[in-house]
C-alpha cells in the first residue's frame, strides 16, 4: 500500500502545477478565481492526508518501515554503467518529521493564499508556483539518492526566485529574486562538488549506501570525509541562508507574504538543516567540520539577531529572526544534537509560519504598509491577528510552556552538556535579544499610540476567514507542539514524575541519529532537574524573560505605552551605541561589502579580462581569418576570366622551367 | 644516307629552326588572339611545330628513327581529337552567346 501512496505525496502537487499552469488562466477568466484554485488548494488538502497515513506509521516505526525506513523504487532513473540512480524515495522518521512541516504549512499556507491574493489577478499563476514548489520540496525531502534530492534542491531555488518575483514589475522585487538565484547558486556550486566527491569516494549516490561506505572504519577515500561534508555543507549555507551567504533571505521578502512564510521561513530555508541532518554519520566522522558548521551558525544566529534589532520593516525583522533561528539550527547540528536541531526545526517552521502569516494579515490591514513605524495600536482592531501574533511570539521567545522554550532549551542545553560552552553562551545572549527584537515588534506593531496613514485608519479591518482561520490553526502547534513533542520526556517528564524516558521526537528520531551522537558524545547522561540540566532551563527562561521585560519596559504592552524617547535616547547616547545602531541598521554592511567586492572589483576584473578577451584571443582568431580574407582577395584578381591571361599564365610557366632545367642540366659538372 | 633529301638541308638546325619559329607564331597568336577559332588553330601550329621537331630528331638520329614516328603518329591523332573536340565546344558555346570571342565567354567568373 505504502509502495502506491509515498509516490503519490510528490505526484498530486505536479498534476495540479500542470493543471493550473495550463487551464489556470483561462478558468479564472472564465468562472473567476475559485476555479483555478480549487485543484491546487484541494490537491494539497489531498497530499496533508496522504502524509499523515504514511508519517504516523513512520515515526512509530511499524511495519513495513521499522527503524530503518522504508525505500520505494520506481524505476532506474540513469543507468549509466558504474553509475546507477533510482528514482526512489526513502521515508523514515526524519523524513516523515519534515513531512509534517512541509505538508501541514503547506496546505495552511495555500488556505491562506485565497484570502491573501483575493485581490490579485495573478492568482492562478501564483497557485500554479506554489503547487511546483509544493512537488519539489516533497521531491527534495523524499529522495533517495543525492541526485534526486539535488533535483528537488534546484527545483525549489527556483520556485523561491519565481515566486520572490512574482509581483515582477515591481524592479525591487525582480532584482531581489535575481539577487536570491545567484547567492544560492553559489551555495549549490558547493553541494554539486560534494555529490561528485561522495560518488567518487564509494562509487553510488543512494544516500544511505554511500554514508554507510563513507563511514566504514576501512574506508580508503580518494577525498577526505571532511572536504565532503563542509562541501555539502556549503550548499546548505546558500539554502539555508548562513553567514557568508545569508544576503538573499531578508530581499526575499519582496514576494507575496505567503510565499516568505512558506519557503523562507518554514519549509525550503530548512532544507539546509535536513540535509546536514540527513547526512549526519558523515559530520559525525568529521569533527572538524563540525566544529565550522557550530561556528557559522551561531555566528549566523548573534549578527542575524543583531540587525534585527533596528530593521523597521516587519516583514525584514522576520526575516533575520528567520536567519538567527536557523543559525541555532546549525549550531545544534555542529555540536552533534541532531535531534534538538529537527526539533527546533519543527517548532521554528510552525511559530515563525504564523508570525509571516500573521504579518500578511497585518499587511493586509493597514493597506499594504510594511512599516512598523506606521503602525502601533492595532491590537484592538485586528483582534485574532494580535492574539496568534502574540502566540507566536512568546513561542520563539522561549517563554515556557509554548513550543519555542523546549527545542531552544533542548538545543542550548545539549551544546553545553556536549563541551560547547561558547556556544551555549552565544545561544543564551541571542536568546535574550531573540526575545528583546520580537516585543519591539509587538509594540510597535500592536501597542502604544497609532502611527497609521490617517487615511487608512477608518479602514482597518481583521482579513477573510481563510487567512484567519489557518492563523488559528497554526497557533495551535506554535503554542503546544513543545510538550507535545518533548513528552514524556524531559524537561516536562521528569518534573511530573515520569522517570526518565526519551521524548516523543526523541524516540521518533533514535534509529536515525543515535549511532552519531553515541559516537560522538558516548551514551546520554541521565536527565538531571535539580542538577545541571535544571540550571540551564533556568538561565534559559531568565534570558527569554530578561528580553521580554525589556521589550515590554521600552515598547508597551496593551495599554501600556513604551518609552520610544528613551530607545532614541539610548541609540544616540555617545559615539559607541550611535556606531552600533547605524551598523545593524545597515546591516553591518555587507550588502555594501559584496557591491565592494563582487560588483566593483568584481566588476573590474571582469572588464579587464573582457578586454583581454575581446582584443588579445579574439584578436589572434579574428586576425587568421582577416588575413586569409585578404590574402583571397589579392588572389582572386588573378582570376580574370580572360583565356589569354591564363594561356598566357601557361607559357611563362613553361618558359622558367624549361629555362631552369637549361640552366641546371647546362651546368658543367 | 640521306640522299632522298636532295636540295634539302642536310642541317638539324635548320629543321629546328623552323619548328621554332612555327611553334613562336603558333603561341603568339593563341596569347594575342581573342577569336577561339583562331586559337585552335595556333594550337594545331604549335602541335605540328612539335611535329616537325620531333621528326626531324628521328631523322638525323637513326636510333630514334622508329620512335619518333610513332610519337609523331601518335601527336597527330591527339590533335585531330583535340581539335574535333575544341571545335565542337566552340561550336556549342557560340550558339549561347552569338560570340566566337573568348573574352566575352565569362559565365564561371560571375
Amino acid at each position: 500500500m505504502y509502495d502506491t501512496l509515498i509516490p503519490l505525496i510528490p505526484l498530486i502537487p505536479i498534476l495540479g502545477f500542470a493543471f493550473t499552469a495550463l487551464f489556470g488562466r483561462r478558468l479564472q477568466l472564465t468562472y473567476g478565481r475559485w476555479a483555478a484554485e480549487i485543484v491546487p488548494v484541494g490537491g494539497v488538502i489531498i497530499v496533508w492526508l496522504i502524509a499523515l497515513s504514511v508519517i504516523v506509521p513512520a515515526v512509530g516505526h511499524q511495519d513495513p518501515f521499522g527503524e530503518a525506513g522504508l525505500d520505494v523504487k520506481l524505476w532506474t532513473w540513469i543507468p549509466a554503467g558504474s553509475l546507477s540512480v533510482d528514482m526512489g524515495f526513502h521515508v523514515d522518521a526524519l523524513t516523515a518529521a519534515l513531512l509534517i512541516v512541509v505538508t501541514t504549512i503547506g496546505m495552511l499556507v495555500h488556505v491562506y493564499s485565497i484570502g491573501y491574493m483575493a485581490h490579485d489577478d495573478g492568482a492562478w499563476r501564483f497557485f500554479a508556483y506554489l503547487n511546483l514548489f509544493m512537488f519539489s520540496m516533497l521531491l527534495l525531502v523524499l529522495a533517495s539518492s543525492w541526485l534526486l534530492m539535488f533535483a528537488g534542491w534546484e527545483l525549489v531555488g527556483f520556485c523561491s526566485y519565481a515566486l520572490i518575483g512574482f509581483w515582477y514589475h515591481k524592479r525591487s522585487a525582480a532584482l531581489a529574486a535575481k539577487k536570491a538565484f545567484i547567492v544560492n547558486r553559489v551555495g549549490d556550486v558547493g553541494f554539486a562538488l560534494g555529490i561528485m566527491a561522495i560518488f567518487l569516494d564509494t562509487g553510488t549516490l543512494n544516500i544511505a549506501d554511500s554514508l554507510a561506505k563513507l563511514t566504514a572504519a576501512d574506508a580508503s577515500l580518494t577525498i577526505p570525509i571532511a572536504i565532503v561534508a563542509l562541501l555539502l555543507f556549503a550548499g546548505a549555507m546558500g539554502k539555508s541562508a548562513q553567514f557568508p551567504l545569508h544576503v538573499w533571505l531578508p530581499d526575499a521578502m519582496e514576494g507575496p507574504t505567503p510565499v516568505s512564510a512558506l519557503i523562507h521561513a518554514a519549509t525550503m530555508v530548512n532544507a539546509g538543516v535536513y540535509m546536514v541532518a540527513r547526512a549526519n554519520p558523515l559530520f559525525a566522522h568529521a569533527q572538524d567540520a563540525m566544529v565550522v558548521v557550530a561556528a557559522i551558525g551561531i555566528f549566523t544566529a548573534i549578527l542575524a539577531a543583531s540587525i534585527a534589532f533596528t530593521q523597521t520593516d516587519i516583514k525584514r525583522v522576520l526575516a533575520y529572526s528567520t536567519l538567527s533561528q536557523l543559525g541555532y539550527m546549525f549550531a545544534a547540528l555542529g555540536v552533534g544534537a541532531y535531534a534538538a536541531a529537527i526539533f527546533h526545526l519543527m517548532t521554528h517552521g510552525f511559530f515563525k509560519g504564523l508570525l509571516f502569516l500573521d504579518s500578511g494579515s497585518v499587511i493586509h490591514a493597514v493597506h499594504e504598509e510594511q512599516d512598523m513605524n506606521r503602525m502601533g495600536g492595532l491590537w484592538r482592531k485586528i483582534p485574532i491577528t494580535h492574539w496568534t501574533m502574540l502566540v507566536a511570539s512568546i513561542a520563539i521567545a522561549g517563554i515556557p510552556p509554548l513550543a519555542g522554550f523546549f527545542s531552544k532549551d533542548e538545543l542550548l542545553g545539549d551544546a553545553y552538556k556536549n563541551g560547547f560552552a561558547w556556544v551555549w553562551f552565544i545561544g543564551v545572549v541571542v536568546a535574550v535579544m531573540t526575545a528583546f527584537y520580537m516585543w519591539r515588534l509587538m509594540g510597535k506593531t500592536f501597542y502604544g499610540e497609532s502611527r497609521v496613514d490617517p487615511h487608512v485608519e477608518p479602514r482597518i479591518h481583521e482579513s477573510p476567514w481563510q487567512m484567519t482561520l489557518p492563523l488559528i490553526l497554526l497557533a495551535i502547534p506554535a503554542a503546544l507542539l513543545g510538550i507535545a513533542l518533548s513528552w514524556p520526556g524531559p524537561p516536562l517528564g521528569p518534573l511530573f514524575g515520569m522517570g526518565d524516558q526519551p521524548g516523543l521526537l526523541t524516540g521518533w528520531l533514535d534509529p536515525v541519529f543515535a549511532p552519531s551522537e553515541e559516537f560522538l558524545h558516548g551514551a546520554p547522561a541521565a536527565f538531571q532537574l535539580g542538577g545541571i540540566d535544571g540550571v540551564l532551563i533556568l538561565i534559559s527562561v531568565a534570558a527569554a524573560a530578561i528580553g521580554l521585560v525589556v521589550g515590554i519596559w521600552l515598547f508597551g504592552f496593551f495599554g501600556a505605552h513604551g518609552r520610544h524617547a528613551l530607545v532614541e535616547r539610548l541609540t544616540a547616547a555617545n559615539r559607541a551605541t550611535r556606531f552600533l545602531y547605524r551598523a545593524t541598521l545597515n546591516k553591518w554592511w555587507f550588502d555594501d561589502l559584496n557591491d565592494l567586492l563582487f560588483i566593483r572589483i568584481g566588476g573590474r576584473v571582469a572588464a579587464a579580462m573582457w578586454w583581454f578577451d575581446r582584443t588579445i584571443v579574439d584578436g589572434a582568431v579574428n586576425g587568421v581569418g582577416a588575413i586569409t580574407r585578404d590574402a583571397g582577395g589579392g588572389l582572386r584578381r588573378i582570376q580574370t576570366g580572360r583565356v589569354q591571361n591564363y594561356a598566357l599564365g601557361i607559357a611563362i610557366g613553361l618558359i622558367v622551367m624549361a629555362g631552369s632545367f637549361l640552366v641546371i642540366v647546362g651546368q658543367p659538372r | 644516307m640521306l640522299s632522298f633529301l636532295n636540295g634539302i638541308s642536310q642541317s638539324l638546325d635548320a629543321y629546328l629552326v623552323l619548328a621554332s619559329l612555327l611553334f613562336a607564331i603558333g603561341a603568339f597568336g593563341f596569347l594575342a588572339r581573342r577569336n577561339a577559332i583562331s586559337m585552335l588553330m595556333s594550337i594545331e601550329l604549335m602541335l605540328n611545330a612539335v611535329n616537325l621537331a620531333i621528326i626531324a630528331f628521328g631523322a638525323f638520329n637513326r636510333e630514334l628513327n622508329a620512335d619518333a614516328s610513332a610519337i609523331a603518329l601518335i601527336v597527330i591523332a591527339a590533335a585531330a581529337a583535340e581539335a574535333t573536340v575544341g571545335l565542337a565546344i566552340v561550336i556549342a558555346i557560340y550558339r549561347n552567346r552569338k560570340t566566337p570571342l573568348v573574352d566575352e565567354y565569362d559565365a564561371m567568373r560571375r
